[in-house]
């Protein structure tokens, strides 16, 4: 594992000593606050992306391109293990980039921590872990306004029209609710910091069917308010059809991208991959 | 009139002691309870840095004695509490700079940080003895008793008097106070949900821009003050001397795993239950028990479980009973 010797704690699992709950696995591959001014192209693009996880670890990405424009929704599909959710790990800076480089608005943003990317705009869902479960609804979403120093109320108030069960269930700890309305209160924590990109990674992984278009509906609405979104799906064919952009990885690589449509029609995405 | 005799006993040799030692338990657990939702370890230092800023309450007690400075009829040291939670306060923050930081920094495993609180532990510990000395030292002076014996017998006629000190109602008063400020900093400030943040999630608290060292920061200021403030209180109480404040971890960390760790709500509920149980089990009950029982059945012995100097095995039987039986503490742990 880690060649730390401080990272060893020789397979103690005493809780009465340590607190197991809630440590932190964020790698960051950062080290600047501010990013550096370059040219026009798309509102968010991974560019030619190599890499894996830590500083020695083989890499899973292999000259990998994800991009999505203003307003629009991106999806990247694939079969198990071909690096998707590296890939948006990736364009967010949780991963060390060997090749390739991650523009916001035409600004390299490549040697950013992640912290510093939600500073300047992107928003990140988490696939596990993603809401504070022992504090209430509000007290999720007001965190997620946490680097905001105006008032919030707005952006609160535009969650809860978005997601009308939180304003119901907003005195609520988190940690009570059922799977698909902790997706609602992740997505909103994330909202609040008003982003302009919105990352999710397998927001319906785990709700039923019903909650997973009812997901689809509030992500589409998002977008129309113009707010790009960047998601991970496994369930490929109705993520598709909502995206205006779709990338199909395999192996860490770009296999097919086209509008969702085009790959949807695909003969061979459809064949090697969404079953006939 | 024997059975209010009874109560009045009771209450003087159980219930007010107990009280008040349980109020001074629940501070001391409340600060261990703070480092291990968000430190995320269990600070062995925690007694010897009650003692730490114990020593410097003591010590600027004495300076305002020799001044002739007084507080009336309370006790002079809590004019000197501030001073005291300063010091303690740059104690744990020039602890945290140049020991914690670094293993923070190289992200190490919450138990690698265990054993260095009990480096910093033996430290403190002979930091207090070389300053202040080893010895048993006395610092209480104002008012002795709101009640005294005597003078509850001469009010009621009762055989049996009550005494309730000024240092007890010190200390319940003050741990109220200070518990009910802690719960509302927890829950309605901006820092202090940042704080619960992040204890519950520290990714996604990094994520949402809190920022970990500001959070680190606040919460050693608090577990300072909370520190002080319960030696202090456990001092006049009692007195100072190293040693005891040392053995207090025993006690200390027993009621913060008793009520769940990581639970402020339980750290106060730990407290009380050690604090009554430790007084109840080593009390001789002879005494009250005479006054409720029909004089043919009156015990021979003292009715005395276990003497006083075994009141440490009392907090440890109850660890290891919460431990087998509900290991998470009498309250949900492990989230503020």
């Amino acid at each position: 594992m880690s060649d730390n010797p401080y990272q060893d704690d020789r397979g103690n699992k005493d809780a009465s000593i340590t607190n197991p709950h809630g440590r932190g696995t964020l790698t960051s591959s950062g080290t600047q606050p501010n990013p550096m001014p370059g040219k026009d192209g798309p509102y968010l693009i991974g560019e030619n992306m190599t890499g894996g996880y830590g500083k020695a670890g083989p890499d899973i990405l292999h000259d990998c391109t994800i991009s999505v424009e203003r307003g629009e929704i991106a999806v990247i599909v694939g079969p198990n293990g071909a690096g998707k959710s590296t890939a948006m790990k990736a364009v967010f800076g949780m991963l060390d980039l060997r090749h390739g480089r991650v523009l916001l608005d035409g600004d390299d943003i490549t040697a950013l921590t992640p912290q510093a990317r939600v500073r300047h705009g992107m928003g990140f869902v988490p696939q596990t872990s993603n809401i504070f479960t022992s504090m209430t609804v509000e007290e999720n979403l007001e965190m997620g306004a946490f680097i905001r120093e105006d008032d919030f109320a707005s952006t609160m108030e535009q969650v809860f029209e978005l997601f009308p069960i939180l304003r119901e269930k907003r005195a609520q700890a988190a940690g009570e609710l059922s799977g698909g309305q902790r997706q609602q209160v992740a997505v909103g924590r994330a909202l609040m910091t008003q982003p302009k990109v919105l990352m999710l990674d397998e927001p319906t992984a785990g709700v039923s069917p019903i909650v997973m278009d009812e997901l689809f509906d509030r992500i589409i609405e998002v977008a129309r308010t113009g707010i790009s979104i960047l998601m991970v799906e496994q369930n490929a064919r109705q993520a598709l059809e909502i995206a205006d952009k779709g990338y199909v990885l395999v192996q860490g690589s770009n296999a097919h991208t086209g509008t969702g449509k085009d790959l949807l029609a695909d003969a061979e995405v459809r064949r090697s991959f969404l079953g006939g | 009139m024997d059975l209010l005799n009874g109560f009045v006993a009771l209450a003087n040799f159980v219930l007010i002691p107990a009280i008040a030692y349980g109020s001074q338990l629940a501070l001391g657990a409340l600060g261990v309870t703070l480092i291990y939702g968000i430190l995320r370890f269990s600070n062995f230092a925690h007694g010897d840095t009650m003692a730490m800023g114990t020593m410097f309450v003591v010590l600027i007690t004495w300076g305002m004695q020799a001044l002739g400075i007084s507080f009336g009829p309370f006790p002079t040291a809590l004019l000197a509490i501030p001073f005291g939670i300063l010091g303690a306060t740059a104690l744990v923050l020039l602890t945290d700079k140049y020991v914690y930081k670094f293993y923070r920094a190289q992200k190490a495993k919450p138990v690698i940080l265990v054993i260095v609180s009990m480096g910093v532990m033996f430290i403190y510990n002979g930091l207090t003895r070389i300053i202040i000395g080893p010895d048993d030292y006395r610092f209480a002076d104002g008012e002795r008793f709101v009640i005294s014996a005597r003078t509850f017998r001469d009010m009621t006629g009762l055989e049996e008097g009550l005494a309730v000190r000024t240092t007890q109602v010190i200390t319940v008063v003050t741990a109220v106070i200070v518990v009910a400020a802690l719960f509302w900093f927890l829950n309605k400030t901006r820092t202090g949900k940042s704080m619960r943040a992040f204890s519950d999630n520290e990714d996604l608290a990094l994520l949402s821009g809190i920022n970990p060292e500001r959070v680190v920061l606040v919460t050693w200021l608090i577990v300072a003050s909370l520190a002080t403030v319960a030696g202090v209180l456990y001092g006049l109480d009692k007195s100072f001397k190293a040693f005891t404040y040392f053995q207090l971890l025993l006690p200390i960390f027993a009621a913060a795993i008793v009520g769940g760790l990581g639970n402020p709500l339980g750290a106060i509920a730990g407290g009380f239950v050690i604090a009554f149980s430790e007084v109840g089990i080593t009390y001789a009950w002879k005494k009250v028990l005479t006054y409720f029982m029909p004089p043919a059945l009156e015990p021979d012995g003292l009715v005395q479980i276990l003497s006083t100097e075994y009141k440490f095995a009392v907090s440890f039987v109850i660890l290891v009973i919460v431990l087998l039986f509900r290991p998470t503490g009498l309250f949900r742990g492990k989230a503020l």
